[in-house]
């Protein structure tokens, strides 16, 4: 047996790799490295052939500097991906590798403890337990003291990890117009997709998530799955395509945009910065918010400099600018877990696209969340936004979520979350 | 590695030569692989991975390890290394446990018999056998008794007589005769080497299968720039070799077409490639372009499986059987084969899981600084009642190709190409480039 678990995908990715090395110069961890993605896949198979035991194996790999910069430092933000001419998949590569990092133990506890979301306790579920955050009134589709199970569900809202946490009373309003769109039939999935413990090298685990995400809503019998987050939409929509269950998977701002939901408040004045997910690999996921946001127009190529963000000016609203940013906010890949440092820099690479006066929108809570943090740490004349919040009254309130996190640490539950996360 | 020792490496693979006439009944089973390029590196990996622990016995008109097409002229231009143009090492190679018949050219596949015979007589017995034997230049339509024999580019050994005529002090003025990506590689390795460059095409533009004309127009625009000399809807009509230099040392005269002569010192023709299946002749494996093959790599030929370039298999927005002849497609098209062939081994039957999903026509091109990015069906006539969007900016040009139904109402994402004026990695040409690839792809599966 393969000392590295992923090594038949570490061959089917060398014999795809032309080795032109064109990919490198996309990425700044690879430029780093001086790898390509055929590189990581060669030196993973370099270190197994050279090894006999799985000690020797995580010692070649953990003294080779290059491989370990080029695999703990992706954000999953597939610039590499999309310039490789052949458009091999980084992310199947680098998963598999974070797992063989993981077998071997070459990623710290401290970078994963918190954020292992198919336990108990991680991070958010700590949080909203200290500061008492709950949504069992919106579960309908369990039975919880004050309600029995309901049946006759159509749509499932899957609010995902950081609104869930960071803005329950935003959470609640959109429950609310999604049941209010969904005749009343709707309830939420209140778990994770389980992106971090993919990035953390947990890849079995985040997929047991997903399916237990994807019994819940075969149980609940829903036909419809609508997700804030574009990351959690295609998580879910292939956990549930792999198990043949036939149930729409649709981005919240699509799903309400097909509606004719009208944002509930005048957008904010000046230019609008819109962050493009990482995981919008097609493009589709920006072209719903601007659909929902009343800024659709013509899309792809007024989008985006060679810098990753332009300037073009709307066609349905004459007087907005709109910027598209591409690239990662930093958050992805568990890269602050490696190298802070450079999540802030790519945080702030990013946000310095944005002129004063203007309002980044973000299409995931946790990319707002990021940005959040660092327009904290280095305030910026910009305005942070996650795009439901120029869809609803309710807004995240960044100063008191970052004011009682850190608290949390010092405060009566300090030393319960020190032991839970040790 | 110097070439001496990439060679060396290579030999070091070899086992079993002259093992002719060995018979597999009854005794180990024996995978042969007619072509050691990628499809069959790559059918090599898949038929380990699967757990099967016979026989491969692959063979190859070469010495060298397998190479990368690709990279022929990163290498004729000095952007890489001659080692760095071999993605496989012999020590990875090794683990394959593969027995190499090298500079070993199949002449006849028998698939009754399932025998492979050698142009020089061997035979060798099979139970399974996978065609990939890629393709060849094709200088079709040069004057071939001019005296002069054109550079083409598709081997290391074609990329070695590119990069050495380049290089050479007397090579000032090229002639590259063609306007495919291969032409145009062969033309960026030439300016690499500061050589002058004029193209001839017979097209109205370059990259004429893959490119729309607005696309092409800025790519044109991109070359000029350059210094790059283009004539188009002409080709090379005569050839003089003169004796001895002229003042300017340029030792070849070509007639065009269109009536100009001009010197050049040395020619490109890149005219194409084509498969030499030769060696399926009385086989009775059915071939069309190339040779047709099921969602396996099965062949009309009970146990011959095919792949790569040779190969013609499903494209995803036509849905019919085509000739893609892009490295990534072969190393699928290889990987599928490998796991049909273990599968049949095995004694059973691939798994549907394991089907080849077919593949969209793409194309990515850097000449220079400028990006060529090109997907799915770029040609209008073959999109009956089609419609062109082209938009332009100041950094690029995009063009989008959509099939329409119901009166233009429903359009469907067919082909793209995009230029843009500088090639920066990481880039937006790139990212619209994937999305749009994507879109596509996704369009056919539904």
């Amino acid at each position: 047996m393969a000392l590295l678990e992923g090594s038949d995908a570490y061959w089917r990715f060398a014999g795809t790799c032309t080795q032109c090395g064109h990919c490198t110069g996309a990425c700044e961890s690879l430029t780093a490295a001086g790898m390509s993605l055929g590189d990581i896949a060669k030196a993973l198979l370099d270190a197994q052939r050279a090894s006999s035991t799985k000690e020797e194996l995580a010692y070649a790999i953990a003294t080779n500097g290059q491989l370990v910069q080029a695999v703990r430092g992706c954000f999953f933000c597939t610039s590499c991906k999309n310039t490789c001419f052949a458009h091999n998949d980084v992310c199947d590569l680098i998963y598999r590798a974070r797992v063989d990092f993981q077998n071997l133990g070459l990623i710290p506890r401290e970078a994963w403890s918190s954020v292992l979301v198919d336990q108990e306790w991680d991070i958010f579920t700590a949080y909203r337990a200290i500061h008492g955050i709950g949504y069992v009134d919106l579960v309908r589709h369990k039975a919880y003291e004050g309600h029995e199970v309901e049946t006759g569900l159509t749509t499932a809202f899957f609010p995902g990890c950081s609104l869930a946490a960071y803005g329950p009373e935003l959470c609640r309003e959109i429950f609310d117009e999604v049941d209010r769109l969904a005749d009343g039939r709707a309830t939420m999935i209140d778990s994770c997709c389980g992106s971090s413990l993919k990035s953390a090298g947990f890849f079995d685990r985040a997929e047991a998530l997903c399916d237990r995400n994807a019994d819940e809503l075969a149980a609940a019998g829903a036909r419809e799955l609508v997700c804030v987050c574009p990351g959690c939409a295609n998580d879910m929509r292939k956990a549930l395509a792999a198990r043949g269950l036939n149930v729409k998977v649709e981005l919240l701002a699509g799903w309400l945009a097909e509606r004719g939901f009208a944002p509930k408040h005048p957008l904010p004045e000046g230019t609008i910065c819109l962050s493009k997910s990482c995981q919008d690999r097609d493009g589709s996921y920006v072209d719903e918010v601007r659909a929902v946001l009343g800024l659709a127009g013509s899309a792809d190529a007024g989008e985006g400099a060679a810098d990753g963000a332009d300037a073009g000016t709307d066609a349905a609203a004459p007087a907005r600018e709109v910027v598209i940013y591409r690239g990662c906010c930093g958050a992805g890949g568990a890269v602050s877990a490696f190298d802070p440092a450079r999540q802030a820099e790519q945080a702030d690479g990013k946000l310095s696209f944005a002129p004063d006066g203007s309002t980044v929108v973000s299409m995931c809570p946790t990319c707002t969340y990021t940005y959040a943090y660092r327009l904290m740490e280095a305030p910026r004349a910009v305005t942070n936004k996650h795009y439901c919040e120029l869809l609803f009254d309710s807004q995240f309130d960044w100063d008191k979520t970052f004011a009682q996190l850190g608290g949390m640490w010092s405060g009566e539950y300090g030393p319960w979350l020190a032991q839970v996360f040790a | 590695m110097s070439e001496e020792k990439m060679q060396n490496a290579a030999d070091a693979q070899v086992a079993g030569q002259g093992a002719t006439s060995e018979s597999a009944a009854g005794a180990e089973q024996v995978a042969a692989i007619v072509g050691w390029g990628t499809a069959g590196v790559n059918a090599a990996i898949a038929l380990r991975g699967a757990g099967y622990a016979g026989v491969i016995r692959a063979f190859s008109d070469t010495d060298i390890l397998p190479y990368s097409p690709i990279l022929t002229s990163y290498y004729a231009g000095g952007e890489k290394t001659y080692e760095q143009c071999f993605p496989w090492s012999a020590e990875a190679l090794a683990e394959l446990n593969v027995e190499m018949v090298p500079n070993a050219r199949v002449a006849k596949i028998d698939a009754a018999a399932q025998r492979v015979g050698t142009e020089a007589g061997a035979e060798y017995a099979y139970d399974v056998c996978l065609v990939a034997v890629g393709a060849r230049p094709t200088t079709a339509g040069f004057p071939q008794d001019c005296g002069y024999e054109p550079l083409v580019l598709r081997t290391m050994d074609d990329a070695a007589r590119m990069k050495a005529a380049f290089e050479s002090a007397a090579c000032k003025r090229v002639l590259v005769s063609g306007a495919s990506m291969i032409a145009l590689k062969s033309m960026e390795a030439a300016l690499n080497c500061g050589c002058a460059v004029s193209l001839v095409g017979v097209n109205d533009h370059i990259l004429d299968f893959s490119a729309l004309p607005a696309a092409a127009e800025r790519f044109e625009r991109g070359l000029a720039a350059k210094g790059v000399q283009m004539r188009f809807g002409q080709h090379i009509a005569g050839v003089r070799v003169l004796d001895g230099a002229d003042a300017e040392g340029s030792r070849l005269e070509v007639a065009f077409s269109g009536g100009d002569v001009e010197r050049f010192d040395e020619i490109v023709v890149a005219h194409g490639v084509r498969s030499d299946l030769s060696l399926l002749e009385g086989s009775g494996i059915a071939v069309d372009r190339a040779i047709v093959v099921d969602d396996f790599m099965r062949t009309s030929a009970s146990h011959v499986f095919a792949a790569g370039d040779c190969a013609q298999a499903t494209e995803l927005v036509t849905g019919e059987k085509r000739v893609l002849g892009i490295w990534k497609t072969a190393a699928l098209q290889g990987q599928c084969a490998g796991r049909a062939m273990a599968a049949e081994l095995a004694g059973g039957e691939p798994a549907q899981a394991d089907a080849y999903r077919g593949a969209i026509m793409t194309n990515t091109i850097a000449v220079n600084g400028t990006l060529f990015i090109s997907a799915g069906l770029v040609d209008p006539r073959e999109v009956p009642g089609c419609v062109v969007e082209t938009e332009e900016t100041d950094e690029m040009t995009v063009v989008r190709l959509y099939e329409t139904k119901g009166g233009a109402s429903e359009k469907r994402l067919v082909g793209f190409n995009v230029v843009a004026d500088k090639d920066e990695p990481g880039g937006t040409a790139y990212d619209i480039g994937a999305m749009l690839t994507l879109r596509i792809e996704e369009g056919c599966r539904g």
